[in-house]
Formats: C-alpha cells, structure tokens, sequence
C-alpha cells in the first residue's frame, strides 16, 4: 500500500505493507530508533509513541491504521537543540537507569499531561502502568513527572 | 568531598532521554544481514532432519544453518576466564535438543522481518526421546542416556563445630523457589562484523565481559584473540542475564560463515524461552537455637535444577553455600547439595549471584524460629547478626565495618515496626476478608568474589593537553550508572569538574583486560583500581609542575583544577600549562597506570521491611508499605544507589509474589509478560530508602561496597515473610501466587 502520514510533523510516504508494525516502520523504514521494542505484545510499553496525541503502542499499530495520522516519537520531543520539559525532568531527576523503558515512559507520561495537566501521584502511577521498568521502584519516574507537570504550570 | 556522595544524573541520561544513546538493537552496518532462530519445539530429542527449502525459497534469504551444514561449533556460555576448565557442553546448532528453546537453526536474511518470516517455514524432524521436568523426573534420570548421571554434582561443606544438642529449639523450614525471568527490559543481540581480508571478527553486544565473550568465541572459531574484538553496548539492563554468552557465539558463527555483518536480536518470548533462567531450588534448612534466641547451628539440605546445561549451576550452587555465613554469626554451618539437570530453560547468573536464594531460606527458618522462641523477628535477628571485627567463618576474610545492627534499628524506628505491627493485628482482628502482615528480612552480600578466586583490576589514563582527561577501564555498566560512578571518583581525586573526565566502556581493542562486571565486584574492585590510577597521575602531574618551577613535588599542591605552591602563593598552575609543558618540555605524556590486587571482601547487607495485605477471598497480594536499609559503606552516586535498591524491592516483591516461569506438561516455560506478571508502578507502594554510610570499607573507593546485587537480597524474603504474617501461615513455595495462597486458605483457614 501507499502510507501517507506525519510523524513528528513531517509528512512521511512509504510504499508498504499493510500488516507491518508501525514499530518496524519507525526503526527499520525511518531510522527512528529512540522506540524500543521490549515485549512485541503490547506487555511492557517500551515502543509507546503517540497517535493523534493518544499514547499507543507501536508494535501493536499497523500500518493500514496510519493513513493520514499524526505519529508523534520521542525524536519529536526535542526542539531546536533543547530537551523536552519532561526529558530534562527525566535526566535531574535521575529517573533514568538502563533507559531502555524510558523513551516509553515518557511518551506515556507526556500523553497524560496532554490530557490532565496536574496529575496527582496516584494518577501518573496509573496512567504509566503499561509501561514497566526493571531497574526501578518507579520513585524516580512519578517525581519527574510530577515535576514536569508543575513547571509546565499545569499547561502542557 | 565535592563529587563522591552527591547525586548525578548518569552519565548517558541525556542520550537515554532523547533516544538517541545507541543500543545494539539500533546499530546498523553496511550490507548487514539480519539473523532469527529456530527453536527446539520438544523438551528432549535428536534432530533428525532440517527442511530449509522453503525459507530459502522466500526473496532475500541469504542462508539457514544448522547442525547439518555448519561445523559442530560447541562452547560453555558460563566460561568468562581463559583458565577455567569447563566442558564445551552447548552447540551452537543443537543435534540433540534439550529444552525447548534450545537453537536448532538460524536464518539470515536481509531485513529482520524476512528472516522471521523464512525461519517460521523450516521444518525440524525430529526423534524424541524421555524428558525430565520436575525434580523427581530428573533425579529419577529419566532423561538420562547410556553412561549419564542423574545428580550431575553432588558435595557437602561443613563449618565450624556441631553444637551439642541438648536444650537446643530447634525449626524446619521448607522453602522452594520457582524460576525466575531476569526481564532486563532490552531483550537479548549481538551484531557481529567479520572483516575477511583481516581474518578479524568485532562483536557489538551489552554484555556483562567482553573479555569472557572473547575467550568464548576466539576459541571456538579457534581465532587468535587479538583479531577478536569485543564491544560493551549500551546496556538496557541484564540482572545477570548477559553475564553468559548466548547470542554471541551464534552471531559469531553466522558472520564468520556469510562473511558479512549480521544482526541477531531475541523478541522477549525467545528471551523467555531460550536464553537463562534462575532455576528452580528446593532447599531444607534446620536451624537450631539457644532458649535466648542465639543461633548455634544451620543445616541446609538443598536439591537445585541447573535446566538443560550445566552452565553456571555448579558453580552457583558452591557460592551459596558462601553467602549462608555472609549476615549473621553461624557457629556451626553444614550444607548438603545435589544438583539436577531437566529439559527445562538454562539457570544462569542472577541478580545476587545466591544471596537472595539463601537469604529466603535463611529468613524463612528465622520467622519461623521467632514463633518458636516467642521472640521479635527484630530482636531475634539484633541477637544473632554479624558485628564489626567478625570474620566470615567459612572464607577467613573479615568483616570488617558492618551495619546490620543499625540498619535494623532504625528501620524498626522509621517503619514503626511495633506500632505497625499492633495495627495489623487490630486490623485483621476487625477483618473477615483482608489481612495485613509486617515483616522485616536481612542478608548479606560481597563485593568481589575473592577468596574464592584471586581478583585484580587495572586502569589507564592521560592527560590531554587541555588538562581534560581520558580514562581507561573495562566497565561494563548494566544501566545503573557505573559510568558516571567512575568519572565522579576520578574527577573527585583529580579535584577536576566531572565534565573533564571522560570514560568508555569496555573494548578488548583498547581498554586493559578484566574479568568482567559482576560478583558486585565494579566500584570495589575496578572503581578502586581508577581512583589509584587517578592518585598517580597526580603524582605525575606533581613532578611536571615541580620541574617546571624548579622545586620539590613535596612543596606543592592542588587546589581546585591548578597545582600551589607552599612556598609562593602567587603561584597558580593550570593542568593545561602543566600537560604543555609536559608535553612540550619533558618530552612526555602526563599518563598513569595502576592495578589493584584484591585482598579484602567486607560485609555488606541490607534489611528491609515490608507491609503486605492478602485478599484471602482472592488471594491477591498487594504491598503496602516498604523500607530499605542500607549498609553500603560511602555512597558514590546515592540517589542512583536508592533508585537501584528501589528496583531490587521492585523485583523482590515480584520474586516473592507472582514471578514464575512455569513449565507445561510438554515442555513449553512461560514466554509472555501477559503471563510473567511484572511489577507496575500501580501496583508499588512509595518504596523508601536509607543508606547508612558510616560503615566504610577499607579497600572500596573512599570507602564504598555493593550495592546492586546485595540489595536484591532481603527482598523476596521480607515480602514473603509479610505474607506469612499475614496469614499466619508457613508457605514456603516461592512465588506465593493467588493459587498457592487460596490453596492454603482452604485446606488451613486463616
Ligand atoms: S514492545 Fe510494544 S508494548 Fe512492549
Ligand atoms: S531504566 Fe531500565 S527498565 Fe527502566
């Protein structure tokens, strides 16, 4: 098939296969390799990215589901040279370990923000349950987030 | 100090938070084939027949290697040192397959996707034969071929002197333990590059020795070591689960053979499924104690399945009989052990090395003694822990500083240990459905494997000619921010900013030799290896700057980045002008070298307490309340330390709660994380954490000792004990999943 689709706000053309993984699109097609890939079923939230602004996860989103939509990676979160609130408060909070969760868990984190602006500790536990970190106790991760969200002044 | 003991982010966080740090997984090569496997479907058998017609039918298939085509390539994954004497027990392409999971054949192609696709299509006959999956199948050797064993090792070790018996309490504790998933999150590669011209084969993978993955490989493709080249990756966590070589050999293989670069990366269910397990253990530990409550004698009887190759079993089996004596003072110890092998996944190197493993038998049989003796787990365990000055009855080494005691009684201050411990009674006195238990557990640890065996590290640097310096040493960071530990203790000698010190990790091309990031042995042993490296190239930058102000090294010193004198305080030399005058003048590099050479292994524990509530209609867990108590000596890096032990109470609560690697009646272990339940940040209470820091080594960097691994070990145990307190129960089948709590529920009531 011909994909047409935008990520990280370039417009993107890929003559594809329907069933292939929006994740294999973005590292093997794009070379977007911040996505990881830590389960393949959707279990450990390492290949989140975002769809029209919703966190999803890449390895269960195909192809056929892109036409014309807006994927957004953690390559897109940088601007100009400067980190993304969220990946600064990641780095002073030393919420990053072996990393490898972390490009997910931002994602995720940075698609609750989108939707509740002030979550509360319990909230971003909740809504980072799909993505799991072995290296952690989470400690780290729920205070970046939380610091984000408050420097951010609960606008995103 | 300025650096040592203040938090930083690690030293890649920045790389990890833009994606941009470089994962295996995400390197690419010109004309780089990709790699997939095929699995043993059957627990036990010989392949009889490979069919890669119709994958090599399928556009872009380069080639499908098994047994039949490729010479028969056997190596050891555990071997990590060239002297170590182990038997080539595991092919690279299996004839006769012991688990499923085992590797019978490998597909390249030229993308990923179409390998996966071709190796989906090989057919495997194959002829089976009696499998093994339980203890009692494996002892039985139903698996056994002609001239095999059933017990594949078998010894006993005694320490010390048998008690008399009179007027001893004595207590029984059963306790067997599932296998367990490492689940570093980043799944298993390797990419491997063969230059044909130069005969030289560079292997890019996150292992935990490169130079144990050179001794591997070089030897069996029978190449001369220095055309070798083994590369540390950025590591998304092992846990000891790359601590073997799995992938290695077979990427090596395949691209000595295509002649090209190839990629081979596992998905999570071939990690599951074919990599390394922790095996599973079923352990008998009679302890005996005095009316007052002091130990006298521990007697552990313990069978352990090392799955379908030894691999490290033996090995792993012996050390645990080590760390019985590593957390508190056993007059007498006996350990009886038999070790088993099934047509189940590997056992491997995990997290702790057997600390956790005995430190859940240990903690099991002291709950279980403080009912007896009617005692506090507190003070029963105050009673009986080592103290400073002791010596580790069955190693000889001392002790040293140790902070057992302190680590429980402030964590009995802040958890409100008595006070908690009423309010759970009062809650479940109150409570038909739901019962809460607190419970406390410590253990022990080293921080490098002497005396078992001689231990040394080196390392190298120079100054360049900004005064900015470059550090050598083969570390091998598993994602916990070793890298950022050294350069914080090179900088911190150098009395440099932490940005002018710069460190990569290991390469057998150019860092020196070592034996590998493991036995908790990195800031130990290496760590204290770069801080003397970095005392003498101040000795050497000294001895410049005393030439060039024709006086003594003795008149002069460091303040901040630039060498004073005693004799003229108008004088202020940059490292810059020392390096160029050096340079320049002297005609010599501002270098240093240094090795350190173990003689030390000082105790080091940790006690942690947990609160844990049972649904006894469902017989779901849920944690509540947790606390670690640290003796880690000087902390380098503490909140990394505390985000570690936070990780190691993460994966205790999971160990002891749901974790398990289950075998089907065919053979098949758990290969999903729909199935493998993982702890979430839902389901985690605030874990907290407190390092005592007063109880410094004499030979750690300023005084450090481990951390990553000896934080795993008092875990699984403290929330496990939560959970017989809980319910008054006595299980000892590790993980206590809901089954196994309603299983008891209903034949003892609660
Ligand atoms: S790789 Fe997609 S959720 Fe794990
Ligand atoms: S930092 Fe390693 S999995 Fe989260």
């Amino acid at each position: 098939m011909k994909l047409d689709f935008f990520v990280n706000d370039e417009a993107v053309s890929l003559e594809t296969e329907p069933q292939r993984r929006l994740l294999d699109l973005l590292r093997e097609d794009l070379g977007l390799t911040g996505t990881k890939e830590g389960c393949s079923e959707g279990e450990c939230g390492a290949c989140t990215v975002l769809l029209d602004g919703k966190a999803v996860h890449s390895c269960l989103t195909l192809a056929a589901q892109l036409q014309g939509r807006h994927v957004t990676t953690i390559e897109g979160l940088e601007k100009n040279g400067e980190l993304d609130i969220l990946q600064r408060c990641f780095v002073e909070e030393i919420a990053i370990q072996c990393g490898f969760c972390t490009t997910g868990m931002i994602m995720s984190a940075k698609a609750l923000l989108l939707q509740n602006p002030n979550p509360t500790p319990k909230e971003i536990r909740t809504a980072l349950s799909g993505n799991i970190c072995r290296c952690s106790g989470y400690v780290q991760i729920v205070n970046a987030v939380s610091r984000a969200a408050s420097e951010m002044g609960g606008g995103v | 100090m300025r650096l040592v003991g203040v938090s930083h982010p690690i030293q890649d966080a920045r790389g990890k938070a833009t994606g941009r740090a470089r994962y295996a997984a995400d390197m690419s090569l010109p004309h780089m084939t990709h790699v997939a496997m095929v699995f043993s479907t059957i627990p036990h058998g010989y392949v009889t027949a490979v069919d890669g017609s119709e994958a090599l039918a399928v556009e872009g298939v380069y080639g499908v290697f098994h047994c039949f085509n490729t010479p028969e390539y056997c190596f050891n994954r555990y071997r990590s040192q060239y002297s170590q004497t182990l038997p080539l027990e595991e092919p690279v392409f299996a004839k006769r397959v012991r688990f499923v999971g085992d590797r019978v054949a490998a597909v390249a192609a030229r993308d990923m996707e179409t390998a996966r696709r071709a190796a989906a299509l090989v057919k495997v006959t194959y002829e089976e034969l009696p499998c093994a999956l339980t203890f009692e199948e494996a002892l039985e050797g139903v698996n056994c071929l002609e001239g095999e064993e059933a017990v594949k090792d078998e010894f006993t070790v005694e320490v010390g002197e048998p008690p008399r018996a009179d007027g001893l309490v004595e207590v029984t504790a059963c306790t067997e333990l599932g296998r367990l998933h490492h689940a570093a999150m980043e799944p298993h590669v390797c990419v491997a590059d063969y230059d044909s011209d130069l005969d030289e084969l560079t292997l890019y993978s996150p292992n935990q020795s490169v130079h144990g993955v050179r001794t591997v490989v070089a030897d069996m493709l029978e190449m001369p070591y220095n055309r070798v080249r083994v590369v540390k990756t950025t590591m998304g966590g092992s846990f000891g689960s790359k601590q073997e070589w799995t992938v290695e050999p077979v990427a090596a293989a395949v691209a000595r053979r295509l002649r090209r670069p190839v990629k081979l990366v596992y998905d999570r269910a071939e990690v599951m499924r074919s990599i390394v397990c922790r095996g599973p253990m079923r352990a008998e530990m009679t302890m005996r104690f005095h009316k007052d409550g002091l130990l006298a004698s521990v007697e552990l009887e313990l069978l352990s399945d090392a799955g379908a190759y030894i691999a490290n079993s033996a090995d792993y089996a012996r050390t645990l009989v080590g760390k019985m004596f590593r957390c508190y003072r056993i007059p007498y110890g006996r350990a009886h052990i038999r070790l088993v092998s099934s047509n189940t996944p590997v056992s491997g190197s995990f997290r702790g090395w057997s600390s956790p493993e005995v430190a859940l038998m240990l903690e099991h049989g002291m709950e279980k003694a403080a009912r007896a003796l009617d005692m506090d787990p507190v003070q029963l365990r105050l009673k009986n822990v080592l103290l400073p000055g002791d010596t580790d009855p069955k190693s000889g080494v001392p002790i040293e500083e140790i902070r057992t005691r302190e680590c429980l009684l402030r964590g009995a201050e802040r958890f409100r240990w008595a006070e908690r411990r009423r309010e759970d009674a009062a809650f479940n006195a109150s409570n038909d459905r739901f019962r809460r238990g607190t419970a406390v557990a410590c253990a022990g640890h080293g921080n490098t494997y002497y005396p078992r065996y001689n231990d040394f590290a080196s390392a190298e640097m120079r100054m360049c000619e900004d005064g900015s310096v470059q550090v050598e040493v083969s570390i091998h960071d598993h994602g916990c921010g070793t890298g950022a530990a050294f350069q914080m203790i090179v900088a911190e000698a150098l009395e440099l900013p932490l940005d002018k010190v710069r460190l990569k990790e290991a390469d057998t091309a150019h860092t020196p030799f070592d034996f590998g990031c493991y036995a908790s042995r990195g800031i130990f042993v290496v760590g204290r290896a770069a801080q003397l490296c970095a005392r003498s190239l101040r000795e050497e930058i000294l001895k410049a700057a005393a030439h060039k102000l024709e006086t003594t090294p003795d008149r002069l010193y460091f303040e901040g980045p630039a060498v004073r004198s005693e004799d003229d305080p108008a004088v202020s030399l940059s490292y810059q002008e020392v390096a160029w005058y050096s340079l320049g003048t002297l005609c010599r590099e501002l270098t240093a070298q240094a090795k350190h050479t173990v003689d030390s292994n000082p105790g080091v524990t940790g006690t942690h307490f947990a609160q844990v509530e049972v649904d006894t209609w469902t017989g779901l867990t849920r944690v509540l309340d947790y606390l670690a108590v640290h003796d880690v000596g000087q902390s380098i890096n503490p909140e990394m330390c505390a985000a570690q032990i936070q990780g190691a109470a993460q994966m205790g609560c999971g160990a002891a709660l749901r974790e398990e690697i289950e075998i089907s009646p065919k053979g098949q272990g758990t290969c999903s994380l729909s199935k493998y339940h993982l702890m979430n940040a839902a389901d985690l209470p605030l874990i907290q954490v407190e390092l005592i820091q007063d109880g410094r080594s004499q030979d750690g960097p300023y005084g450090a000792k481990s951390v990553g691994e000896v934080s795993f070990a008092p875990a699984a145990p403290a929330a496990a004990a939560a959970v017989n307190q809980a319910l008054g129960s006595d299980l000892g089948r590790i993980p206590m999943t809901p089954d196994r709590i309603l299983e008891y529920i209903a034949k003892e009531g609660c």
